[in-house]
């Protein structure tokens, strides 16, 4: 095996010395050769750039392995295990996405500059929670402070292997009232999609039609930590992976609730999961100052489906406007 | 008022030990007396000790006496399987009837506090855990750990027990997985060989509590009064990965399909339970909240990473010693 530890000490002191004596050694010799090759000052100089610092390689090697029990790597998640070290990383992707990919345009997000945590509730559409990330991404690039809000993944999403700790990294949290709670209170705007899984696994001749908006969970929660929902109307992510039919007993099988065939796939492969590039537009619509109603207003049931249905009109009526004004669905 | 005589159950547990430890250095009026099937190799000898095996139908009877002789007051019930075993019979009969004797014995004396070492694992590693488990949340455990299912048992036991018996104080600790120089489980153990295996595709966010931290919010438990259940939490979370890289170990990913039909990984080889039984918490959150826990007993003194180093760098002088 490796040599007795304690003998590294001595043998690292002994080393550099030893290193000096040779590397002289080796210089003289590498100038008395040039000095003797045919050619200007310029190869000569050249030659004595390319020449390498072997024992400084081998040094740095060294110490390399030797550190290599503690790097200075960390990887700081917070507490909901996003990293902003990933976020920076994706945002050039996502910037891309914005401009060149999807074409995002976006509409009444000035009016939604509150300083405190926001509420956004919105359509979820496309099987992947593209529509998460960007928005999230729209919220963070127009906020001052540049903060993020955080959007909500369903369940069956979170639990895929590397689709959970992806979207984790990048800010994606399992939608659950007590994470939603969490979030709000500490400071963190929060993107929910409250059709759930409906919303995500519509087939492609139902796009846009909004599903019923869970059981008004958004709509008490908002009361409950005093934030206001804002309604966002996401137009163009239903045609990022349209969902042709549903297999249901195959996907049983892998237990999943269902499998997708989309144009892509699984035809594709993992290829599948490359979202086709349609022309997006994002409207933010008028707030609802949650933080007004009482407290106890979070317990009332008739109250709370009637503010979730009010929600749930307000972000079909802008989802019915931006698909009249919508000429193509790719161009 | 603090309690003048404590009793242990559990001396060779890491809690019941190093809990007798601190304690004997702490406050050393304290009459401590410490009960286990067998007398531990370095027991201070100011300990009085009290040979019970738990798993004895007459545990109960005995223990009373002896709580009775001692004039006992409190109770630290830690005598639980820090690895589980394969005899999955004997480890029900010593968590959970054990505990049984136990508040049996509480209850026919004098004993007004009992502190109970629980483990935030109890909640269990499932896909619709939200990211933090409040005290409140239940305790679901985990189909195929027996030693997990058994703790649950313990603590609806310990709650039922509560609850009739309203002149003794019970203090539930859940603490996560410990971490630190002296503190070995079947959990740590995982964590010791250089490289890892974890289940490819996921990257779960850990919580590790110092063992610091958790021996003195027993001692706090103990020795003031916290009635209730609280989680013992560093502040804090990881990602699997980037414990392992800072730590300078090598993950090994394997599918989920292939590791769960594995017998052989040498953390999980002995403990009757299938591979699942531990990796599922490498795989699905179960992080608990440590709000409540942090207001009662104040503020951890090392973070998940912090704990983590320590261990981390414990091991290191260990090896290279």
């Amino acid at each position: 095996m490796s040599r007795p530890p304690e003998l590294e000490p001595r043998e690292s002191e002994a080393e550099p010395r030893e290193a000096d004596v040779l590397t002289e050694a080796l210089g003289e010799l590498r100038r008395a050769i040039l000095a003797r090759l045919p050619g200007g000052a310029a190869a000569r100089a050249a030659a004595e750039d390319a020449s390498i610092d072997w024992f400084a390689l081998f040094d740095e090697l060294r110490h390399r392995l030797n550190s290599f029990g503690m790097d200075e790597r960390t990887g700081e998640v917070d507490e909901f295990g996003m990293d902003e070290l990933a976020v920076r990383r994706a945002e050039p992707l996502l910037e891309f996405l914005r401009r060149r990919y999807w074409r995002v345009e976006v509409t009444g997000l000035e009016e939604v500059s509150s300083t405190g945590p926001v509420l956004f509730v919105a359509n979820r559409s496309g099987l992947l929670p593209w529509d998460g990330l960007m928005l999230s991404h729209l919220v963070a690039a127009a906020h001052p402070e540049g903060a993020r809000p955080r959007f909500l993944v369903a369940d069956w999403l979170i639990t895929l292997p590397f689709v959970q700790p992806f979207l984790a990294r990048l800010g994606g949290v399992r939608a659950c009232r007590e994470n939603a709670e969490r979030l709000l209170g500490s400071g963190h705007s929060v993107v929910a999609f409250p059709e759930g899984a409906k919303g995500a696994a519509k087939v492609f001749r139902e796009r846009y039609r909004l599903q019923r908006f869970g059981r008004g969970g958004v709509v008490s929660l908002a009361i409950e930590a005093g934030v206001p929902v804002v309604p966002v109307a996401v137009v163009g992510a239903e045609e990022v992976h349209p969902i042709l039919f549903k297999l249901e007993s195959v996907a049983r099988g892998f237990g999943l609730p269902f499998l997708p065939v989309t144009p892509t796939f699984p035809m594709l492969g993992p290829l599948g999961a490359v979202p086709l590039p349609s022309r997006w537009s994002v409207r933010f619509g008028a707030p609802l100052d949650a933080g007004a109603f009482d407290h106890d207003a979070a317990r009332d049931e008739l109250l709370i489906s009637r503010l979730t249905e009010e929600i749930r009109q307000q972000i079909q009526a802008m989802l019915d406007v931006e698909l009249r004004a919508r000429e193509s669905v790719f161009a | 008022m603090a309690p003048r005589t404590v009793a242990i159950t559990g001396l060779a547990t890491f809690v019941g030990r190093r809990l007798t430890e601190r304690l004997r250095e702490s406050h050393p009026n304290l009459q401590l007396v410490g009960v286990d099937r067998r007398k531990p190799y370095s027991l201070d000898l100011s300990v009085r000790y009290h040979e019970v095996d738990l798993t004895d139908p007459t545990a109960d009877s005995r223990l009373a006496e002896a709580f009775e002789k001692e004039g006992v007051e409190a109770v630290v019930h830690a005598a639980f399987r820090r690895t589980p075993t394969p005899d999955l019979e004997t480890d029900h009969e010593l968590e959970t009837i054990g505990s049984l004797h136990v508040l049996n014995a509480c209850a026919a004396t004098r004993v007004r506090r009992v502190v109970l070492a629980s483990t935030s694992m109890l909640y269990g590693p499932w896909p619709d855990n939200p990211n933090f488990l409040t005290e409140e949340h239940p305790l679901r455990g985990h189909p195929r750990a027996h030693c997990i299912n058994n703790r649950v048992e313990v603590e609806e036991i310990v709650a039922r027990w509560s609850a009739r018996h309203p002149e003794a104080e019970v203090t539930v600790l859940r603490p996560c997985w410990v971490m630190g120089p002296r503190h070995v489980d079947s959990v740590v153990s995982y964590f010791e060989p250089p490289v890892v295996p974890t289940l490819l595709g996921y990257d779960p966010l850990l919580q590790f509590v110092h063992e610091e931290d958790c021996l003195r919010v027993f001692e706090q438990a103990v020795m003031e009064s916290h009635p209730g259940v609280f989680n013992v939490v560093g502040r804090g979370v990881l990602p699997l990965s980037t414990v392992l890289r800072t730590a300078g170990k090598r993950a090994l990913p394997v599918p989920a399909a292939i590791l769960y039909r594995l017998r052989a990984i040498p953390s999980q080889a002995q403990t009757g339970d299938p591979p699942e039984a531990f990796f599922d918490y490498l795989r699905y959150l179960w992080t608990a909240a440590g709000e409540k826990g942090w207001d009662a007993f104040g503020e951890p003194l090392y973070s998940t990473r912090e704990a983590w180093a320590s261990f981390v760098s414990s091991r290191r002088m260990r090896r290279y010693r």
